[in-house]
C-alpha cells in the first residue's frame, strides 16, 4: 500500500441560498432554500513517500476540501483515506504530529509578538524535546534565512518574511508530510524563489512528502514532477507534468539561426517567418517532431544555433480548463 | 497545562504592546462595572429590602456571580469568541495540533482588560462580607469558596454550550447573551426573589440556584442546613454533559465543515 | 440626496436578512425585560419605600425599553466603520464625492431602523397579553401617543447623531475601544436604558438633566405612560431639538475640519 492512499472520497455541502432585493430578503426570512454542492466526488489517488505532488484546479474545484480531508479537519461522506497506516480523522492527536500545514492566506503566528515566542509555544504543544527543538530551529533559521527577523513582532514583517516564518512554524516538529496551500501567494519574485528552493531542499534532505496547491504555475514547474488536476470535484488528470505538457503542447516555435536561405514545405509546418538572424518555424508536433524537423533542415542548410520555445504551463492550464469546460 | 500558561503569558504580552489602549480599556471596564452595581445601589436608595434581602446581601450575590463571569472572560475568552475562531478558520488550526481541543480553544483568546472586573468584584465581595457581620466558621469559609468556584464552573459550562451552538450556525449568536449576559444579570440577585417558573428553570436547567441562592442562605445565616453549603458541588456534575456536547459539536464540524 | 437614501436602503435591507439575529434579539430582550420587571416587582412587593412610578406604568416603560432596544442603545456599533478606521481603508471613503458625515449618518440610521422593525412588533404584541400589571399597556391618551411618536422620532435622530460620533472619536484618538466604551457606558447609564431616570439617586438625576442622553428615549417613554404631562412633554421636545442640533453640528464640523488632517497624518 502507498504512503498516502485515497479511495473514492466524496463530500457534499449544504448551503443556504441568498438572493438580493427587499422582497427576497423578507421571503428568505421566513423560508430558507438550500442548495447542495458536491465539493468532491469519487476522488482517488495514491502518493508515495518523498513525492512532491502539485494539486491544482480552478477556484472552487475542491482543492481545499481535499486538503482538509487529508489533514483530518474534515471527514468525507464516503470513501477511504489512509495515510501512513492511519485514518486522518480518527486518532487525531497521533496523526497531526506527522503533518505540517501551511495556509498561505491564514497565519498561525501570533500577530503582536515575535515569531520566536510562537515557536516556543509550538515546542510545548508538540512536546518537542529541547535538544531536538534547538537543532530543528537552528536548521530552519539558517535555511530560511530567519536570523534577523525571528525577534521582530510578526505584524512588522513583510509578507515574504512572514511566509518564511509560517513555513518554519509548520516544520518545527519535523512532520513527514507537509501540506502547502498557496505558499507563494502575494510574494515577490525573490521570496518566491527562496521558498521554492527551501521546499526542494527539504524534500531532498528529509524525504518529506509534499502536497502543494498553487495557482502559480512556476511553483509547479520548479517543484512538482507530478500533477493531480481536479475540476468540478473530480480528478481530471494524474501524472507527470511532462506528459501533461506534451499532450497539450502541440504547437511549438523553433527558431533557427542561419545565414543561408531556407526553403521548406513539409507536412506539419504551419508557418515560417523570417526574423533578423534566421527563421521562426511553427510546427504541429503531432505531425512532425522537432528532431524530424531539425533533421530535414540540417540536410538543407547549416544551422548556427537553435532555440525551442516552451509553451508556458499557464497557457496549457487555460487550454485544459477550456477542454473540460471548467 | 504548561503550554496553556505560556500562551496566557503571550496574550498578556501582546495586549501590553498597545499600552494606551490597554489602560483606557481597563478604565472603561471599571465604568462598565460600575453601571452594573449602580442599578442595585439606585434601587436600594428607593427601597430598603427585596423579599427580605438587604443591599449587602444582594451585593454579595452580585459579587460572586460577577467574579465567576469575569474569571471566564479573562481565562476562557476563546469560548466566548468561538464564532470568530470558526469564521476565521482558526479552529482548523486547533484541529491540526496534537492537544486537547478545549484547552487550545481557551488559550486562543484572552482578555486581560476584564481582570479589572475581577478585581472590582473581589473588592465588593469584601465590602459586603464586612458589612454583613458574618459569624465566621470553617464551614462558612468553605461555603464562600465553593460559591466562587461554582460561579466559575457554571459560566464555563454555559460558555461551552454557547460555543457548541456555533457548530450549528454562527448566525443569531445574540441568543448566547440570554444565557451568558442574561443569566449573569439575573443571577446577581438571589434567585429566590423571582417567580416559580424562573426558579425552576434556574435550579434544574441552568443551576444558578446552587451557586448564588442555597449556599447564600447558609452563608448569611438565613438557613442552618449544612448541605446548602455544599450544594455548589453539584456544578461539577453539571459541567460534564456540557463538555460532551461540545465534543459532539466538534464531531459535527469535522463532518460538515464550516 | 439620492446617494444617501441608497445607503440607507442598502443598510436597511441588509439588516432584514439577519433572521436568526432578530429572533435571538427578541428572546434576549424578552429575557432581560422579564428579569428587570421581576426585580422591580419583587421590590414593590417587599413594599417599603417611596414609589417613583406605578408598577403598571413602569412595566410599560420597561417593555418599550426592551422592544426599542435596538433603536436606542448606545452599544450598537457598525463593525464596518470601525474596520475602516482600523485598516486605514477610510481613505477610500474620504475620497468619495459625498459628504462622509451624512453617509455615515444614513448608514447608521438604516441599520438601527431595520434592526428595530424586526424586533419591535413581536415583543409588543406578546407583552400586551401578559397578566396585569406586568403587561404592556396602551398610551395614557391619544395626545400623549402623538407626542410620544414625535419625541421618539427626534430621539432616534439624536441617538444616531451620537453614534456617528463614536467612529469619529475613534478616528481622532486612534483608539477604537477604550474611550468610545467609556462614552457609551456613560451615555447608556444616563439615558435611562439601564434603569429609568425616576429611580436615579438625586445627584445623578441632576447630572442627567443637563446632558442630552435622557432625551433619547426616557422622555418619549415617560410621555407614553403619562409620567410626563403633555405640557412638559412639549417643553422636553423643544430641548430635544436643541440637543439634536448641537450634536449634529459637533459631528459635522469635526468631520469637516479634522478628519482629513488626521488621516493624512496617520498615513
Amino acid at each position: 500500500m502507498s504512503f498516502i492512499e485515497v479511495r473514492q472520497i466524496s463530500k457534499t455541502f449544504k448551503l443556504a441560498k441568498k438572493k438580493s432585493g427587499l422582497k427576497e430578503a423578507i421571503k428568505s426570512f421566513f423560508k430558507r432554500e438550500y442548495i447542495y454542492v458536491e465539493a468532491v466526488k469519487d476522488i482517488s489517488f495514491s502518493i508515495e513517500k518523498g513525492e512532491i505532488v502539485g494539486y491544482i484546479g480552478p477556484n472552487g474545484a475542491g482543492k481545499s476540501t481535499t486538503i482538509k480531508i487529508l489533514s483530518g479537519i474534515l471527514n468525507p461522506d464516503k470513501g477511504k483515506c489512509i495515510i501512513d497506516k492511519m485514518v486522518p480523522w480518527e486518532d487525531r492527536k497521533r496523526f497531526v504530529k506527522k503533518i505540517g500545514v501551511v495556509f498561505g492566506q491564514r497565519s498561525q503566528l501570533w500577530w503582536d509578538i515575535p515569531t520566536e515566542d510562537t515557536f516556543l509555544l509550538l515546542k510545548d504543544i508538540y512536546d518537542i524535546p529541547e535538544e531536538e527543538y534547538q537543532k530543528t530551529k537552528e536548521d530552519l533559521v539558517e535555511k530560511l534565512n530567519l536570523k534577523d527577523i525571528i525577534n521582530i513582532p510578526v505584524r512588522q514583517l513583510s509578507l515574504g518574511q512572514r511566509m518564511r516564518c509560517e513555513i518554519a512554524a509548520s516544520l518545527l516538529h519535523n512532520p513527514e508530510i507537509l501540506f502547502l496551500d498557496e505558499p507563494t501567494i502575494g510574494l515577490d519574485a525573490v521570496s518566491k524563489q527562496l521558498v521554492r528552493d527551501f521546499i526542494k531542499r527539504l524534500n531532498k534532505e528529509k524525504q518529506t512528502t509534499i502536497i502543494l496547491t498553487s495557482h502559480d504555475t512556476s511553483d509547479l514547474e520548479t517543484l512538482a514532477k507530478r500533477i493531480i488536476l481536479i475540476g468540478k470535484g473530480q480528478v481530471l488528470y494524474d501524472g507527470s507534468l511532462k506528459k501533461l505538457k506534451n499532450k497539450y503542447e502541440t504547437e511549438r516555435i523553433v527558431s533557427i539561426k542561419t545565414k543561408e536561405k531556407l526553403e521548406i514545405r513539409n507536412k506539419g509546418i504551419k508557418s515560417k517567418k523570417k526574423n533578423g538572424e534566421g527563421y521562426d518555424i511553427v510546427i504541429d508536433t503531432k505531425v512532425i517532431t522537432i528532431s524530424e524537423l531539425l533533421n530535414i533542415i540540417s540536410k538543407k542548410i547549416v544551422i548556427e544555433d537553435i532555440e525551442i520555445d516552451n509553451e508556458s504551463l499557464d497557457n496549457i492550464i487555460v487550454k485544459i480548463y477550456k477542454d473540460y469546460k471548467i | 497545562m504548561k503550554y496553556y500558561i505560556n500562551a496566557l503569558g503571550m496574550h498578556l504580552k501582546s495586549e501590553l504592546e498597545y499600552r494606551t489602549s490597554f489602560i483606557f480599556s481597563f478604565f472603561s471596564q471599571i465604568i462598565v462595572f460600575f453601571s452594573y452595581y449602580f442599578v442595585i445601589i439606585s434601587l436600594f436608595s428607593k427601597f430598603d429590602n427585596i423579599k427580605g434581602f438587604t443591599m449587602y446581601e444582594v451585593l454579595l450575590c452580585f459579587a460572586v456571580i460577577q467574579f465567576g463571569f469575569a474569571f471566564n472572560e479573562v481565562f476562557a475568552r476563546g469560548l466566548d469568541k468561538f464564532d470568530s475562531l470558526i469564521v476565521h478558520g482558526t479552529f482548523d488550526r486547533v484541529l491540526l495540533r496534537p492537544r486537547n481541543i478545549i484547552i487550545q480553544v481557551l488559550y486562543n483568546e484572552s482578555d486581560f482588560v476584564k481582570s479589572s472586573r475581577l478585581i472590582q468584584s473581589i473588592i465588593i465581595l469584601i465590602i459586603a462580607v464586612i458589612k454583613l457581620k458574618i459569624k465566621w466558621s470553617i464551614l462558612k469559609i468553605i461555603c464562600l469558596l465553593l460559591m466562587l468556584i461554582s460561579a466559575v464552573v457554571i459560566f464555563f459550562s454555559i460558555f461551552l454550550l454557547a460555543a457548541s451552538y456555533c457548530f450549528i450556525t454562527v448566525q443569531g449568536l445574540e441568543v448566547r447573551s440570554v444565557f451568558t449576559d442574561g443569566g449573569k444579570h439575573m443571577a446577581q440577585y438571589p434567585i429566590g426573589i423571582f417567580n416559580k417558573g424562573f426558579i425552576f428553570f434556574f435550579t434544574f436547567i441552568i443551576p444558578y440556584a446552587f451557586v448564588n441562592y442555597y449556599p447564600l442562605l447558609y452563608f448569611i445565616g438565613k438557613s442552618n442546613k449544612v448541605y446548602y453549603a455544599f450544594s455548589p458541588l453539584l456544578l461539577f456534575i453539571y459541567v460534564i454533559p456540557c463538555i460532551l456536547i461540545f465534543y459532539l459539536g466538534v464531531k459535527k464540524y469535522e463532518s460538515a465543515g464550516s | 440626496m439620492k446617494a444617501y437614501y441608497t445607503y440607507f436602503k442598502l443598510k436597511f435591507i441588509t439588516g432584514l436578512q439577519y433572521r436568526s439575529a432578530a429572533i435571538a434579539g427578541i428572546s434576549t430582550q424578552f429575557f432581560f425585560g422579564f428579569v428587570y420587571i421581576m426585580v422591580f416587582y419583587a421590590f414593590y412587593e417587599s413594599g417599603s419605600g417611596s414609589l417613583p412610578m406605578e408598577i403598571s406604568a413602569l412595566s410599560t416603560y420597561l417593555w418599550l425599553n426592551q422592544s426599542l432596544f435596538a433603536l436606542i442603545n448606545q452599544f450598537y456599533r457598525d463593525p464596518e466603520l470601525f474596520d475602516l478606521i482600523k485598516t486605514g481603508n477610510i481613505s477610500y471613503e474620504i475620497s468619495r464625492p459625498k459628504n462622509l458625515y451624512l453617509m455615515w449618518y444614513f448608514k447608521l440610521l438604516g441599520q438601527r431602523l431595520s434592526n428595530v422593525v424586526l424586533r419591535f412588533f413581536p415583543i409588543i404584541i406578546i407583552t400586551s397579553l401578559l397578566p396585569k400589571p406586568l403587561n404592556f399597556t396602551l398610551p395614557v391618551s391619544p395626545q400623549a401617543f402623538i407626542l410620544f411618536l414625535v419625541a421618539l422620532s427626534i430621539g432616534t435622530l439624536l441617538v444616531v447623531s451620537l453614534s456617528v460620533l463614536y467612529p469619529i472619536i475613534a478616528l481622532l484618538t486612534m483608539n477604537e475601544k477604550g474611550i468610545v466604551n467609556i462614552f457609551a457606558v456613560v451615555a447608556d447609564l444616563l439615558s435611562g436604558v439601564v434603569i429609568p431616570i425616576p429611580f436615579f439617586p438625586p445627584i445623578l438625576k441632576m447630572i442627567s438633566r443637563v446632558l442630552p442622553f435622557q432625551y433619547i428615549s426616557d422622555l418619549s417613554f415617560r410621555i407614553y405612560v403619562g409620567d410626563i404631562s403633555i405640557q412638559n412633554g412639549i417643553y422636553g421636545i423643544f430641548i430635544q431639538l436643541i440637543w439634536l442640533f448641537i450634536t449634529i453640528t459637533i459631528g459635522y464640523s469635526i468631520m469637516r475640519h479634522n478628519i482629513k488632517r488626521v488621516v493624512v497624518q496617520g498615513g
